[in-house]
């Protein structure tokens, strides 16, 4: 709405909102933080976040730490945690503790950006199928039924058989394309329930058309639960992504965890070097719970009926 | 009754008693007709099962609604009122029958006629908690309507705003502009919800069961605050309650509704002291009277045990509650309204026989 | 000795918001086969009152001060286990919506055998059925309903079975709470009938909880006027309605439309219930009182009796008409 500043009332409007907003976020944080779980989760996830942001830095204090290309001139292979290398090298000579920060960084994007992909589908096909009914509903439910029944990870590896090594997006796509059916039966759920309310009637009365209805008035609810699965999204797809990189489907140029997972197993170092072979296993395990544990917090925030008792409205 | 005064407050007593007698209303304007309107809900079955296995939630009622009245549909759950109000919004269409806005026939319209209806006919829902949507500001779901009909710039909507706010006494407006539903206690709700509909200034307002869900003091206001919108802006309400007493506040004449069927319709005070037909005269009976006045009138209309043996379809609705029913004529016929005094019409065959 | 005395109740819920006090000093008598009649608003704290005498109170609630004297015990003292044994048996509850209290998954006189069979071991199922259908006799539920699932049965029926439930054990006391909200006009006036049928029938005392001061004057003896956690006027039916003297009592009364006598304007009472985690420490009702005089913002108002049954909470109980 244009922002006349007819009067003062007008113009504070934003202010308003923000404070609406700023007092429900709180509310949630509140509820937040009394779970263990969603501490738990948080806090690792900064710990990861951090790790992203300073992969940057070893490659910067000296050329020999770069995850991919950095080779320490003195160390041929690998060799345990030391000074100038804090948890060893690989087989190469190349520092692991950059390339785990590198790691860290290629998980956050994979994760976050087929997440997000998939959500944005997903949402967009449940809040049609779930609005629209009947025949366009059957057949976008059915084609999700299709795909969830395919196991994606069989799928992309047929695909990278078919055509070779798989670009890094091109597998964030992929796992995008798979993943959605899972978030849309959920939108549409929630939009067929939304659907009955009587708040969409009187929008319908008001004389609002079908697009107004869903943009103005069923996304905005169905959006929170929207971002929730996201979250889940997220560490299935940095499983997958692993896991990828783990049977040598990856894409070379990147590390990733399961790429350093997968050069510690072809290079027989399985049981020779546990300080190569645990960080990368560890951080899979650790960053798809921390998710996880986010998730069921903001589940405990998002669903009012899953609150602790207490709260009296 | 204890502890109560007339009161002699002017504007409202005098809308009332000068207001709507039944000469009077003939010479008004017709608002809304409903001629022979059905709806039924099939079950999802294959083409070769019978009509009867659908549920009739109204079987050809005839109504008329004139300008400037406040005209109430009384009935029970199930009786069908809720979904005349829905028909009459277009929120669903009849399945028989034609509805008329004026002169103009609303059965099916679509698309930019459909829009322009919209202008003029508006509906308040039961239920105060679930009508407004939780994450739009009070200011935005009044204004709703206005940016949806595109009617007036930022300025004139807002001053629009205002003027609904107003006058469901929501003051001052821009203390409530900025808040959210779930500050607002239940009251307060249906009043935003009635400045919604008022807001475009509609010739027709359907207000269905608007106090159910509020406390009695809090019904009382909005009951008020109807009264007044409709001397103010000389608009037409559809009255939708189970409430005989509180359809007698409010309205200037009664429909009764029972199982799809209208059993009597006429002027509110006529209904109430003389009702004709036995539901109504049920209703009436088992209405609280507090601490019972001596000669309150007990019409004892309901039989009970309720019999089930109604063998025929096209039989009187209220059959197998009646006590004073002929099996051979309400068993098998279905009585049709017939006028038995000024604007007072009733659907039973007993009517010579009942006492006053 | 009477059946149940509560002397200075004072209950509060703990909330993110702070400590809610949401009863207080409340103080009643009620005697055998006698019924007595909550009215108020929503947030009056009618329900906590029915939950604290079954001992029901959530996790968050607490009882501050007062004493329930049930049969001359103090429930407030009792353990978990002794309101167990007491819960049911003594004391039944009708709670709000119970239809929804029925499991849907159950037959109805599976559902009734097993609260008789709860607080009577030794009863065999033969019996407890039998009971059952004694109960529903008396109820007005035909016989041959009585194995069918809850979805079969209509709003009515299932409020009765209800009742059957709650009467199953002879109880002393019912606490009835909204036992009719979300029943049709007809629906409700039989089944309060029933209810006085049966508690004559049976000398059964009840405590009728509502927000629809109409229901509560029909089958109360007495009645108990309830505004922000305070019991504000106590007496007779006959003396509330006919003759209240608290300024709430009348607004209460003048806001309900009536189907005889004058078409008068109904009353609403502006404002809003106060706050009741920071409750004002004077009359609570003062703000929106139409007869409100210069000490009421100051002084906490104390009872003053109009008659031995008829007590009203009030700085100015003779400004009454």
């Amino acid at each position: 709405m244009a922002e006349n500043r007819i009067d003062g009332s007008m113009s504070s409007r934003s202010f308003y909102k923000k404070s609406h907003w700023l007092t429900r976020f709180l509310d949630g944080w509140s509820i937040f933080k009394a779970s263990l779980l969603g501490k738990i989760g948080m806090f690792l996830l900064i710990l990861f976040a951090l790790m992203a942001v300073f992969s940057f830095i070893p490659p910067l204090i000296d050329p020999m730490y770069h995850p991919m290309t950095g080779v320490d001139p003195e160390i041929p292979n690998s060799t345990g945690p030391n000074i100038s290398h804090w948890l060893g090298t690989d087989f190469m000579g190349r520092d692991i503790l950059s390339q785990l920060l590198a790691g860290a960084r290629v998980a956050f994007m994979v994760g976050v950006s087929s997440a997000f992909m998939s959500i944005f589908l997903g949402t967009a096909i449940g809040l049609i199928a779930g609005y629209t009914g009947k025949i366009v509903d059957t057949l976008l439910m059915r084609l999700a039924d299709m795909i969830m029944v395919m196991p994606t990870l069989l799928v992309v590896l047929i695909l990278a058989a078919l055509f070779g090594q798989l670009n890094i997006w091109t597998i964030v796509l992929i796992i995008a394309l798979f993943r959605w059916p899972g978030v849309s039966r959920v939108i549409r759920a929630q939009t067929l329930s939304l659907k009955q309310r009587p708040f969409i009637e009187a929008a319908k009365v008001a004389g609002a058309s079908h697009v107004r209805i869903i943009f103005r008035h069923i996304m905005p609810n169905v959006l929170p639960l929207a971002f929730l699965y996201m979250t889940f999204r997220v560490t299935s797809a940095i499983i997958i992504e692993a896991a990828l990189a783990f049977l040598g489907f990856g894409d070379p140029g990147t590390v990733s965890w399961g790429m350093m997972l997968q050069w510690v197993w072809k290079t027989g170092h399985m049981f020779k070097a546990p300080y190569w072979l645990l960080p990368p296993g560890i951080c899979i395990s650790l960053i798809t719970l921390s998710f996880y544990m986010l998730g069921r917090a903001m589940d405990e925030v998002l669903d009012p009926r899953l609150r602790k008792e207490g709260e009296v409205d | 009754m204890g502890g109560k005064k007339p009161d002699t407050s002017g504007p409202l007593l005098h809308a009332r008693k000068v207001g709507i007698t039944p000469v009077e209303i003939n010479k008004r304007k017709l608002i809304i007709e409903l001629a022979g309107v059905s709806k039924f809900y099939r079950s999802k079955s294959s083409f070769f099962k019978e009509q009867r296995d659908a549920i009739i939630a109204l079987d050809k009622i005839s109504l008329k609604i004139f300008e400037g009245e406040i005209f109430g549909l009384v009935g029970e759950s199930g009786s069908g009122k809720t979904t005349t109000g829905r028909l009459i919004v277009k929120l669903e269409e009849p399945n028989e029958g034609k509805i008329y806005l004026g002169e103009n026939e609303i059965t099916g319209l679509r698309g930019k006629p459909l829009k322009d209806f919209r202008l003029k006919v508006q509906m308040t829902f039961q239920d105060p908690y679930q009508s407004l949507n939780p994450q739009i500001s009070i200011y935005d779901t009044i204004a709703e309507p206005l940016i949806i009909h595109r009617l007036g710039n930022a300025a004139k909507q807002q001053a629009k705003v205002r003027e609904a706010m107003t006058s469901v006494k929501l003051s001052p407006p821009d203390d409530f502009f900025y808040r959210f539903p779930h500050q607002l206690s239940g009251g307060q709700r249906q009043r935003v919800a009635i400045a919604r509909a008022m807001v475009l200034k509609p010739r027709f307002v359907v207000a269905d069961e608007p106090t159910s869900m509020l406390d009695a003091s809090i019904s009382a206001q909005i009951f008020n605050i109807l009264l007044e919108i409709r001397q103010k802006y000389n608009m037409t309400l559809l009255f939708i309650s189970h409430s005989l007493a509180a359809a007698r506040y409010l309205c200037d004449r009664i429909a009764v509704i029972y199982r799809g069927t209208l059993v009597e319709t006429g002027p509110a005070e006529e209904i109430i002291q003389n009702p004709k037909h036995p539901y109504t005269q049920a209703l009436i009976d088992a209405l609280p009277k507090f601490a019972r006045h001596e000669g309150a009138i007990r019409y004892d209309t309901l039989l009970r045990p309720q019999r089930q043996d109604s063998a025929y379809d096209c039989c009187c609705p209220f059959f197998n509650c009646c006590k004073i029913r002929d099996p051979w004529k309400c068993g098998r016929e279905k009585p049709h309204m017939e006028k038995i005094g000024e604007a007072h019409e009733v659907a039973c065959f007993f009517l010579k026989e009942q006492k006053n | 000795m009477s059946l149940l005395e509560v002397e200075n109740l004072s209950i509060g819920y703990q909330t993110r918001k702070g400590f809610l006090k949401a009863v207080e000093g409340v103080s009643f008598t009620l005697e055998k086969g006698k019924s007595l009649g909550f009215v108020g608003e929503s947030g009056c704290g009618k329900t906590t009152i029915g939950m604290a005498l079954m001992g029901l109170l959530p996790n968050n609630a607490m009882i501050v001060e007062g004493r329930i004297l049930f049969e001359g015990e103090d429930l407030v003292k009792m353990s978990d286990d002794q309101m167990r044994r007491i819960r049911g048996k003594k004391i039944a509850m009708i709670f709000q919506a119970a239809m929804n209290a029925l499991n849907p998954v159950l037959r109805v006189d599976d559902q009734i055998a097993e609260a008789v069979l709860a607080h009577d071991p030794d009863c065999s199922n033969e019996d407890a059925k039998k009971q059952v259908a004694s109960l529903y006799d008396l109820v007005g539920i035909p016989r041959e309903r009585m194995g069918d699932y809850p979805h079969q049965y209509s709003g009515g029926m299932k409020q009765r079975a209800i009742i059957a439930m709650a009467l199953s054990c002879r109880p002393a006391l019912i606490i009835a709470d909204e036992p009719t909200t979300a029943l049709d006009v007809i629906v409700q006036d039989q089944i309060l009938k029933e209810i006085k049928n049966l508690q004559k029938k049976f000398n059964i005392s009840i405590i009728f909880i509502s927000h629809d001061i109409s229901i509560v004057a029909d089958v109360c003896h007495d009645i108990g006027v309830m505004y922000a956690g305070q019991l504000v006027e106590y007496g007779k039916r006959e003396e509330v309605f006919d003759s209240p003297i608290h300024p709430y009592t009348h607004a209460l009364l003048a806001s309900y439309p009536t189907l005889t006598g004058e078409r008068e304007t109904l009353k609403s009472i502006q404002g809003e219930t106060p706050n009741l985690i920071h409750p004002p420490d004077a009359c609570r009702f003062c703000e929106r009182c139409s007869r409100s005089g210069t000490t009421c913002g100051i002084e906490t108002p104390v009872w003053a009796e109009k008659s031995r049954t008829h007590r009203v909470l009030c700085c100015m109980p003779e400004r009454s008409a």
